[in-house]
């Protein structure tokens, strides 16, 4: 059975509530109060629309905000834990690298690692018929 | 023998927009963000479920893959008009999707219709092309 545009509208702003409100405790009552829908309602269609749970969305989008932070920030693996949402250092430690396929610290080392390589040799990573002329033009 | 495809290019008009739409809007991620010393920046994202498709966001305006006057005046005028079809971006609900990206304040040159193969929605990326976004059957 088709969603009626109405409720589209109110299941996406309960996911952009995820989105802006990811590193604070939120659970499935609040944000289905976000859908204006019952809990269980608000579960079945996200599910349906976007294909896994509300919960595994919200670890998803942690594990994102988090990868990003061990890339770019100088906090320690604790504060990025703190400060995308997840109350212990272990869950945390374990999905992400569930999620990512190696844990926080090792994906900091290789992600610094590659970043200090672009800056010194940028070449390596560029394919050479991107930044030589091509013969002929 | 080819296997698969690992890099394609998507010209636009402004690598640091093309950044906020598709890294902060989209939700790719960065591969790889590379700067030569002669300012030509190597930017490549890759789409959330596929990370070995690296999408490089190039702009032919700069650097030397496009010496000819004539060509680069010839990329300046198509991505200037938003006129370059980038291809078909996924999506498993093409109505959220819609919603969800015109929430974000992205500009949709039509919205979701059912077509045979699926329902589609045309979407634009701000820096010169234009994409069928398409929930397949």
């Amino acid at each position: 059975m088709p969603i009626p545009p109405d409720v589209y509208k109110k299941i996406v702003t309960a996911k952009l509530y995820m989105d802006e409100n990811f590193h604070e405790p939120i659970d499935l009552q609040r944000i289905s109060r976000q859908a204006c829908l019952s809990r269980f309602h608000f579960h079945r269609l996200f599910t349906r629309i976007y294909q896994r749970t509300p919960h595994r969305y919200l670890t998803q989008k942690r594990i994102e905000q988090a990868r990003r932070m061990l890339a770019g920030k100088e906090l320690s693996v604790s504060e990025i834990c703190n400060q995308v949402g997840f109350e212990s250092i272990g869950s945390f430690s374990v999905l992400f690298k569930r999620e990512i396929g190696s844990g926080p610290q090792h994906y900091r080392k290789e992600a610094r690692m590659r970043q200090e390589q672009a800056k010194r040799t940028p070449t390596a990573f560029i394919p050479h018929c991107f930044i030589h002329p091509h013969p002929g033009d | 023998m080819i296997t698969k495809m690992s890099h394609a290019t998507l010209y636009v008009t402004d690598q640091q927009k093309a950044y906020d739409f598709y890294v902060n809007i989209l939700g790719f991620s960065v591969h790889t963000d590379a700067t030569m010393d002669n300012g030509f920046r190597w930017l490549a994202v890759t789409p959330p479920d596929q990370p070995n498709l690296n999408i490089t966001l190039l702009n032919p305006l700069t650097g030397f893959m496009y010496p000819d006057p004539e060509v680069r005046n010839a990329f300046k005028l198509l991505l200037e008009k938003g006129s370059l079809g980038g291809g078909v971006l996924y999506t498993p609900d093409c109505r959220a999707t819609y919603e969800e990206l015109k929430a974000k304040g992205v500009v949709f040159r039509s919205e979701p219709k059912e077509q045979f193969y699926g329902i589609e929605a045309i979407i634009t990326d701000g820096v010169g092309n234009w994409f069928s976004m398409t929930q397949t059957k």
